[in-house]
């Protein structure tokens, strides 16, 4: 059977565009979260057409099949939890028109977040979603888990951004749904319901994103406190004050020493809590809310307040931040990597909650992250085949119940996957996972498309 | 032991950001995050290592360190894919010019009387290029190893142990210095520019003859017991001499000799030439810096002209992030009036050579390389200084191909010596 499907494989896309070899295989099976699957095929498509072939493949003979753009994600969305197919997009990653008339950027799903901005910068336009994987990760994959990043705050997440995408079906059928315009209300929008449907619907091949002009003017700054509460708090007073910054991100103590010891830049090792905090847009006004933030800052207790003084510095304070989750490995071995997201205004009573859980059970739990947008990577550190390892995932089961509670979610970006599935139908309710549920056997009838992810079989 | 310090690796990805192969290749078998993955099953012996494939991914890594430098936990990519390769050598077939490689320089003798041979034959079996970015050669015919069109480095007539006395005299400091075999055998005219600098600093010069190839091909390549010989005798000889450093001018023998006989003697649990090479690596110092720390060149430079020239400068690996020489030459190359000094994109990725990396891989080798001359065409510089004979002859190579022989590459020695004339 196996050898079929692979001589079948081979006939779709060529010899050198498949493996079903072990010594392949084993660079497929892993992601961001360290966990390990193999797949029991490796397949490179070049196109669409070829995408299709492969879904009738799996389709006929009830291959699952499992997309994958960079194999970033933090959830598990890319892993082949039942074998089958691991379907790469690495090869379809070609931009193919940035439309600087119609603000558009038609691309492969394959492409990378980075290529795309960059392209789109040179006319002058702009991609906002930047996850801090965003010079690796893909577009595909941004779309499928529905992304976030600093800019969330003040730009929205990828959904925001989805015009248009090509999606192949499991029986092979290829849709275009949505397109270049900037409305479109023909008929239901399926699109939308594949943003962050992790790869369970429909295998995403091409887009059609939405891009703005590029913000003329970008300024950073800096604040650090020595009481994690009043930098909290900090963030909620500037939302309050109706400031929309273009990134308002927190970092706490030990996420602070973590980078430092990485970087060595100079953070200040002994601050419990850093902000960064940038404004865009047309020079005048972004000064002018830059010292608005400074007074804040300053009403807050601030210890220091400064100002990136060119693009050098700014970019070594945003290295920083997105150096923070792969650091982490320095304070343990293990970590329960969490992104909970809560309604802005409870953010410092969010982040109280979770000081007294860590302090319950006896375990570092460190943040940072969107704090602008209430959205908080919360990473329960362990060591890894201790007793920790139990204890963190209690931790992670109140900190779930808290946020809950809160009326919060247990994902902002990362998505669902295989990390939280417990955890799903505490916060929707049985009634809504029923619906999912319905949708995903009229979608996928046979179960083949990223199988036994969010608990939906 | 050897701590395994590749096991930091989260796995995030961001390497695939940097790997110049990766660039290139698109595929996770060839990324630091891949080799990591693969590399454990190999050492678990959850994989067979004999097939054609794995030989592949094992070798297809240029060790240029830039993921270990990019890693924000620091995962030792390098080290875990030496220790592959040194398991894979001792399992599995070598190929047969790096064993033939390895007898070869095992022993000074045997080594001269190749280089002389090779300098003898060099014009019949051998194209000559002198109007090419930098001196060289090719081969009149090609073959499966080396093809016909490749650019190398010339062989001089005399080598630089042969053309210098082992001590000259001088009243500031007192140096060793080990060429490299690049320099010894192939750009001697980089080992006279620096004895000529050090003449006019004044400085006290030793020049042992008994120094043997530093081993770093074959231990790059997991070859061990040939490297673990000369490692010895390297360490001996400079550890008995009463010096301030040993002035290695060639980075990868350098860093070879400052990094990896450490790493050779703890695999292989030599705890006596594990402190001895302790001891050695501390008398490690590139030229650049040594010239630039040590001794007053800055200054004198200051006093120097040369004809307007626009320079790029290209850091090789082994200068670069694994001696993390960076400033140093540029902040010489600087003090000369009238060096127009102008900073290529991605001064610091991997030229593509690597070694035999550039014989086995030739194809994704010169894809690197053709990028990083564009990067230097597009600073408009006509000269590119880098500091490695590797990089020279890859680069110059580049540069043939791309049509533009008029920007000439140049070791940062060679353009402090001009002025300094």
């Amino acid at each position: 059977m196996k050898n079929k499907i692979l001589k079948e494989l081979i006939k779709i896309v060529d010899k050198k565009n498949v493996s079903a070899d072990k010594i392949d295989l084993l660079h497929y099976a892993y992601d961001a979260t360290q966990n390990m699957y193999l797949p029991d095929f490796v397949v490179f498509p070049e196109n669409t057409e070829q995408i299709s072939h492969i879904l009738k493949l799996c389709t006929e003979y009830r291959v699952p099949i499992v997309p994958r753009g960079a194999g970033t994600g933090f959830s598990g969305g890319s892993l082949p939890i039942s074998g089958g197919i691991c379907l790469s997009l690495g090869k379809m990653n070609k931009i193919l028109e940035i439309d600087a008339e119609n603000l558009v950027a038609h691309v492969e799903a394959g492409v990378i977040n980075y290529d795309l901005r960059e392209e789109a910068e040179k006319f002058g336009l702009f991609y906002p979603p930047d996850p801090s994987s965003y010079k690796y990760c893909t577009i595909g994959g941004n779309v499928a888990e529905n992304a976030g990043g600093p800019r969330a705050v003040k730009y929205g997440v990828t959904k925001n951004y989805i015009l248009g995408m090509e999606l192949v079906f499991p029986a092979g059928e290829i849709v275009i749904s949505g397109s270049k315009n900037m409305k479109d209300v023909a008929g239901y929008n399926l699109k939308d319901l594949m943003i962050g449907s992790e790869g369970t619907l429909a295998i995403i091949t091409k887009l059609f994103l939405k891009l703005i002009p590029l913000p003329p003017y970008r300024s950073v700054l800096q604040a650090t406190f020595s009481d994690m509460k009043e930098a909290a708090q900090t963030v909620t007073n500037i939302i309050a004050d109706k400031v929309t910054p273009s990134a308002l991100e927190f970092i706490d103590g030990p996420c602070i020493r973590a980078i430092e010891d990485y970087l060595h830049i100079g953070l200040p090792k002994e601050a419990q809590a850093m902000l960064i905090i940038e404004c865009d847009g047309i020079k005048e006004s972004v000064e002018a809310e830059l010292s608005l933030i400074e007074k804040v800052c300053a009403k807050n207790n601030a210890q220091h307040v400064k100002r990136a003084k060119d693009k050098k510095e700014e970019e070594v304070l945003w290295k920083a931040r997105r150096s923070i989750s792969p650091s982490l490995n320095r304070i343990r071995d293990g970590k329960l990597n969490e992104d909970v997201v809560v309604p802005r205004a409870s953010l410092p009573q969010m982040i109280a909650s979770i000081q007294e859980i860590s302090k319950k059970y006896n375990l570092p739990i460190v943040n940072f992250g969107h704090a602008g947008d209430g959205n908080i990577h919360t990473n329960i550190m362990f060591k890894k085949g201790s007793e920790e390892e139990e204890k963190a995932k209690g931790a992670m089961i109140k900190i779930f119940e808290m946020v809950i509670e809160m009326g919060g979610s247990i994902s902002g970006e990362h998505g669902i996957g295989i990390t939280k599935q417990d955890f799903l139908e505490k916060q929707l309710g049985k009634e809504t996972i029923d619906i999912f549920k319905r949708i995903k056997k009229a979608l996928d009838p046979y179960n083949i498309l990223n199988p036994h992810k969010m608990k939906l079989c | 032991m050897l701590d395994k310090k590749w096991e930091t690796c989260v796995k995030c990805g961001l390497c695939r950001s940097v790997c110049p192969v990766f660039r290139e290749e698109k595929k996770e078998q060839y990324v630091a995050r891949g080799h990591i993955t693969l590399i454990e099953e190999f050492l678990k012996g959850n994989i067979d290592f004999s097939t054609k494939k794995a030989h592949e991914y094992l070798g297809k890594c240029l060790l240029c360190t830039t993921c270990v430098e990019a890693c924000p936990n620091k995962a030792e990519t390098d080290l875990a894919m030496i220790l592959a390769r040194i398991k894979h050598t001792q399992e599995y077939n070598v190929p047969f010019y790096k064993r033939i490689l390895s007898l070869v320089m095992k022993n000074r003798k045997v080594m001269n009387l190749a280089a002389k041979t090779g300098s003898l034959l060099q014009n019949i079996l051998f194209v000559q290029h002198l109007d090419t970015s930098r001196e060289g050669m090719s081969p009149r015919i090609g073959s499966k190893l080396i093809e016909r069109k490749r650019l190398l480095l010339p062989i001089a007539d005399k080598t630089f142990l042969e053309q210098y006395p082992s001590h000259i005299e001088g009243k500031n400091g007192r140096i060793a210095v080990f060429p490299g075999c690049g320099v010894n055998y192939a750009y001697r005219e980089i080992g006279d520019a620096f004895i000529r600098i050090c003449k006019k600093l004044n400085i006290e010069i030793l020049i042992p003859k008994e120094q043997v190839c530093c081993g770093g091909p074959l231990y790059f390549s997991g070859l061990i017991d040939t490297p673990v010989e000369l490692a010895k005798k390297n360490i001996d000889l400079f550890n008995a001499l009463n010096i301030d450093f040993v002035i290695v001018i060639d980075p990868t023998c350098a860093s070879t000799m400052k990094f990896e006989y450490e790493r050779l003697f703890s695999y292989i649990e030599n705890e006596e030439y594990l402190e001895k090479a302790k001891k050695f690596s501390k008398l490690i110092i590139s030229s650049e810096k040594y010239l630039h720390d040590y001794t007053p060149l800055k200054k004198m430079l200051k006093k120097t002209k040369i004809k307007e020239k626009t320079i790029t400068y290209h850091d090789p690996c082994h200068l670069g992030r694994a001696q993390k020489v960076k400033q140093e030459p540029r902040a010489l190359l600087n003090a000369i009036e009238g060096v127009n000094f102008v900073e290529m994109k991605d001064a610091d990725t991997c030229c593509g050579n690597a070694g035999s990396f550039s014989v086995d891989f030739r194809e994704i080798s010169v894809k690197i390389a053709l990028r990083k001359a564009e990067s230097i065409i597009e600073t408009n510089a006509d000269t590119v200084v880098t500091g490695c004979c590797g990089c020279i002859m890859q680069i110059a190579e580049a540069l043939h191909i791309k049509g533009r022989d008029d920007i000439k590459v140049k070791h940062t020695l060679e353009i402090i010596d001009e002025v300094l004339k």
